[in-house]
């Protein structure tokens, strides 16, 4: 992932703005009046900082000078238009968004700003309140990470519920919620090590993924992390006929980065709560029953044909226990957390040792990833908001508990194959 | 006459006897160097076996993407198949130093023969070893693209296309190895023609109520899509 040369346009407008002590990345499209509004709201943070919003060029009004825009917004706040910044690359807006977040820290370097902030969330829900509160901790204190903590509904950010945060409290130690935001507030200090790291990265030829490498970085390096709570955010509406390749691109700088930091998260045993900043917020859950027949038989499908391909992987006790879960009726199907816990080791062993292609071992992981969530919303259809916490608290907790089993793998693969 | 006939038959008889002792040192060199390479063959798979055994060959084989290997190799292990290969080719070098000692000429004509046949052999071996790892990848990347957009028929997809790549492969070898080509490139045609009806019936013809199925399914998924459900994945 390479961050593009800056035009000279650009360049023009930095050495007019000449530095900031926040810089804010808005990803999403954002209006003249929801900029100015933004504007105002980053105006209020204690000590008034030189505020530089960094827009998507492609999004803005190309009549407009961005000049015109920073003195309608104020003297303490000024926009500028930045090249590929949007997150909308047409089959991987995964890695579009991890290379914005690139191009932020590059533009944060320029400006030799003390942080940063990266809105990636649809701007109906991220409210610029949201923008001051992920700041506020970076300005005022002496944190690295100011990391988001949404209200959430059940069957909301389920990759994230299921797989990347009690992997990252596992194996990091800290019970973080949301460990790839995407909003987020980022210090000098990490924003710059996240540069060299891609600096040093590039050589080698294995990219790091901002996103995902964010949060263990920051941990590793036993930097400040915070939480602030925030409220619900949008998210867009699942697109099945993309959803293995949604999967691999998450997963795959998620194992990478297994790989880089394995000497820090072999050490860790145990897990402990991050400081959080406000009160949690509330929000709706749903009770109605749901459907998942399209996921159930996404897994029988891969019961079917691919256990030539999950035999690679894991071991036969874990095969055993899949036939014998897709022999169940649907309405008595449940998943085990141990065994869910489990099959994400192996597949992460997997990534490491290289079993089969890359990309083929993690797009065949979406039917188990599927199965997981029918499971999970099996138990959880009419539950409420409590009862959601305690199910993913469990499920942590059995990350946690199977830990011995990853690093046992990890160390001897050939030796330890139960 | 008789005294003549005495003579032609002693002369024959000691030219026989003459070339036939001419050619005893030459086949006891070849029964000798059939015996040695025998011996060094077996010594030489002996040391192999185990050596490969140690490395774990036939796990890191089918973890490199030839499984196959294993179900054609003698007691289901390459490990064998490697070392007896190479026992073989030990044996073949011998046989063919044992016949130079009995007739260099014709032994000469032979080796030109060979050596000028082994760069068909090689690019025939990788091109059959390029189309199996092909072969091996388009069928799994279509298997998990099939199963991931929840076509029942993904399998029936997966072996036809390695069929049709392991085909194209077999047949660019034996177009390499200069064996029959002209029925080579008939046999290739009508294979791989038949193998595209086959996929064509079954998909089409053969799983008709299969397909309608199928279909009905999508046009129902596609209707509840308009449905606003609850997941959301990221």
């Amino acid at each position: 992932m390479e961050v593009e040369p800056i035009p000279e346009q650009v360049q023009e407008k930095i050495e007019q703005v000449d530095s900031a002590d926040l810089v804010v990345g808005v990803i999403e499209e954002l209006d003249q009046d929801g900029l100015a509004v933004l504007c105002d709201a980053l105006r209020m943070l204690p000590g008034s900082p030189r505020v530089v919003v960094l827009r998507d060029d492609r999004a803005a009004n190309p009549g407009q000078s961005d000049v015109e825009a920073a003195e309608q917004s104020g003297s303490s706040c000024y926009l500028v238009r930045w090249p590929l910044l949007g997150s909308a690359t047409p089959g991987a807006p995964v890695v579009g968004t991890s290379s914005a977040y690139q191009t932020v820290f590059a533009a944060s370097e320029k400006f030799g700003a003390r942080a940063c902030c990266v809105i990636a969330s649809s701007l109906e829900a991220a409210t610029p309140g949201w923008v001051r509160e992920l700041a506020q901790p970076l300005v005022e204190g002496d944190f690295d990470l100011v990391l988001p903590h949404y209200a959430r509904r059940k069957f909301e950010g389920l990759l994230n519920s299921s797989i990347i945060a009690p992997l990252m409290r596992c194996l990091y130690g800290k019970r973080i919620h949301y460990p790839m935001g995407p909003d987020l507030g980022i210090s000098r200090r990490l924003f710059q090590k996240m540069l060299g790291t891609e600096r040093g990265a590039g050589v080698g030829g294995n990219s790091v993924h901002s996103l995902a490498s964010l949060a263990p970085a920051a941990l590793c390096e036993n930097l400040q992390v915070r939480e602030v709570h925030l409220a619900a955010r949008i998210y867009p509406p699942t697109d099945w006929m993309n959803i293995s390749s949604l999967v691999a691109q998450i997963l795959g700088p998620i194992f990478l980065d297994m790989e880089r930091n394995a000497a820090c998260w072999q050490r860790m045993r145990v897990s402990v709560p991050v400081p959080a900043i406000g009160e949690p917020l509330l929000v709706s859950q749903d009770t109605e029953t749901v459907d998942i027949s399209r996921m159930m038989e996404s897994f029988q499908l891969g019961i079917r044909d691919l256990q030539e391909i999950w035999g690679l992987v894991l071991p036969p006790s874990t095969l055993f226990e899949l036939r014998k879960l897709a022999r169940l009726p649907s309405e008595q199907f449940r998943m085990p957390d141990e065994l869910w816990v489990r099959i994400v080791y192996d597949f992460a062993l997997a990534h490491r040792l290289r079993t089969i292609n890359r990309d083929h071992l993690l797009k065949s992981m979406t039917p188990l990833y599927l199965a997981w969530v029918s499971s999970y919303a099996h138990d959880l259809e009419t539950a409420g908001r409590t009862a959601s916490e305690e199910r993913l608290e469990r499920l942590s907790v059995a990350y946690e508990s199977g830990k011995t089993y990853l690093v046992s793998r990890w160390r001897w693969p050939d030796r330890f194959n139960p | 006459m008789w005294s003549q006939v005495k003579q032609q038959l002693a002369e024959s008889t000691a030219r026989f006897l003459t070339r036939f002792a001419s050619m005893v040192p030459g086949l006891a060199a070849l029964v000798l160097a059939l015996l040695i390479s025998i011996v060094i063959g077996c010594i030489l798979a002996a040391i192999v076996r185990p050596l490969l055994s140690s490395m774990r060959f036939d796990d890191r084989l089918a973890r490199w993407g030839f499984p196959s290997v294993a179900e054609w190799s003698p007691m289901k292990s390459p490990t064998l198949l490697v070392s007896r290969a190479i026992a073989a080719l030990v044996v073949l070098t011998g046989f063919l130093i044992g016949i130079a000692a009995v007739d260099a000429d014709w032994t000469s004509q032979l080796a030109r023969s060979i050596v000028a046949y082994i760069p068909n052999m090689l690019g025939a071996a990788l091109v059959l070893l390029v189309g199996s790892v092909i072969a091996r990848f388009l069928a799994r990347s279509v298997l998990i693209g099939a199963v991931n957009l929840n076509l029942h028929y993904a399998r029936l997809l997966s072996l036809g296309v390695k069929w049709m790549v392991v085909v194209l492969t077999v047949a660019m070898a034996l177009e390499h190895l200069r064996i029959a080509p002209g029925i080579v490139k008939l046999a290739f045609g009508i294979l791989f023609g038949g193998i595209v009806i086959t996929l064509a019936l079954a998909v089409g013809l053969g799983s008709k109520d299969l397909v309608t199925k199928s279909l009905e399914r999508d046009a129902q998924k596609t209707s509840s899509d308009n449905v606003e459900e609850p997941f959301r994945h990221i």
